[in-house]
């Protein structure tokens, strides 16, 4: 109703003062039967209005992403049903004996590793709200080891803008190293105080409150730092067509 | 015959709002679409006839591409109205003459004055609770404010809604007062 009568509005300015009755019914039929075309017609513009709103949006964007870290939450607000399972290729098999964290690239000291080498490392237990660009969220509690903890110890080179993730499903990501190094950003093992579950990444996942959920990869498995972002690899959604920044 | 227009800034500016909400209610209800707020997955979905995008990421494209044209227009809209308060804000005065008042015009001025209203507090609101979901992480002070996530979606989607009621109200008291005649000053 509401979409009808705006566009009616359009067609009447098309159509110049001289109208009468008969002509304004025949524009306003017109109108109605163009909507349902003119709506699938005007859906294959949506990129070029996103390259045209982008460098203002990413401005605000970046004005707000400068401002302290994100909200906690209490643990009893952890409501673990409205956390939803996404996977575009079904849950990888991996043997946590034989799991290994690869990270590498610009990094001074590439690194190989195991979950007792990750479970040495200091431990961080954050309840943050996980958030879907699908539009729902869930309060979740992750544990384990902070990002920017881990790209210290292997040296990451400050050449290097970019952190590349990639999963043992096939799932791949590209992040800025801002958000990467956030002291929210965590490779987590845990969820809601229990190991993570296999649907969830186990044993190894990003958690972060500052980006959506589809750049929090699952089944982490190897971690590399690039001093470019490779625009035809930015991430399997992205690559797509997703935003690529993706913060929140 | 020759029709006294509106003024020509009016009749843009009035074409504007109208495209400006198009687009924001066609591109949210495709991001709708990709999780129903009623439902979620398996929820109820929009029609294609009304959703704008084509796709989620297609519909984000066009809901925050709009959103910075929204809130400018919802400012010139507000400052507008300010300027004007005595003749478009709604007034306690509009309440007692809309429900009783034997004169007729009055009674329509009344109605569109509570109409002009209350369609910039739902667009105000509509405004807030989309900045609420757009930066939760930054803006936690006002996420909060709606207790959940869910409860601030729906809310979010209740504007739009309340605003077809409005837009339509709006329409048929448009044609009342002044028919045909009325349209062709604000919109030909």
């Amino acid at each position: 109703m509401g979409p009808m009568d705006a566009d009616q509005m359009d067609a009447d300015q098309t159509s110049g003062p001289g109208l009468n009755r008969r002509q304004l019914l025949k524009a306003g039929l017109g109108v109605g039967g163009s909507l349902l075309l003119g709506g699938c017609w005007a859906d294959g513009y949506g990129e070029d209005v996103a390259n045209a709103t982008r460098p203002l949006n990413e401005r605000i964007e970046a004005w707000m992403q400068s401002k302290g870290p994100g909200p906690e939450f209490p643990r009893s607000q952890v409501r673990p049903e409205e956390l939803l399972i996404n996977s575009f290729n079904g849950v990888p098999a991996l043997d946590p004996a034989r799991y290994r964290l690869q990270v590498g690239g610009m990094v001074g000291r590439p690194l190989s590793l195991d979950l007792a080498a990750l479970a040495a490392l200091p431990q961080r237990e954050m309840i943050i709200r996980h958030i879907c660009v699908e539009g729902w969220a869930a309060i979740v509690a992750w544990g384990g080891v902070r990002l920017a903890d881990v790209l210290k110890l292997a040296q990451a080179s400050n050449l290097g803008g970019y952190v590349y993730f990639d999963s043992a499903d096939g799932y791949y990501e590209s992040w800025d190293i801002a958000s990467a190094m956030h002291p929210q950003t965590l490779l987590a093992t845990h969820m809601n105080g229990e190991p993570l579950p296999a649907q969830n990444g186990a044993p190894l996942r990003l958690a972060t409150p500052i980006k959506l959920g589809y750049k929090l990869s699952k089944w982490v498995t190897a971690i590399r730092v690039e001093p470019t972002l490779m625009a035809s690899r930015k991430g399997y959604w992205e690559d797509q067509g997703y935003e690529w920044f993706a913060g929140l | 015959m020759a029709v006294q227009h509106n003024p020509l800034w009016t009749r843009w500016f009035h074409a504007f709002d109208a495209l400006v909400l198009l687009v924001m209610a066609g591109s949210g209800l495709q991001i709708y679409n990709a999780n129903p707020v009623f439902g979620g997955r398996g929820g109820a979905t929009f029609p294609p006839l009304l959703t704008l995008g084509g796709w989620l990421e297609g519909g984000r494209f066009w809901h925050f591409g709009f959103m910075a044209l929204f809130a400018l227009n919802l400012g010139i809209w507000i400052g507008l109205l300010l300027q004007r308060r005595r003749r478009h804000l709604a007034k306690i005065a509009d309440l007692v003459s809309w429900r009783g008042s034997q004169n007729l015009a009055k009674r329509r001025y009344s109605a569109h004055r509570l109409i002009y209203t209350l369609m910039l507090i739902v667009l105000g609101f509509s405004l807030i609770t989309g900045l609420a979901m757009y930066k939760p992480v930054q803006l936690w002070w006002l996420s909060g404010l709606f207790g959940s996530w869910q409860i601030l979606r729906i809310f979010h989607f209740a504007t739009v809604p309340a605003m077809v009621a409005l837009v339509v109200s709006h329409g048929v008291l448009s044609w009342r007062i002044g028919g045909l005649s009325l349209m062709r000053k604000m919109a030909a």
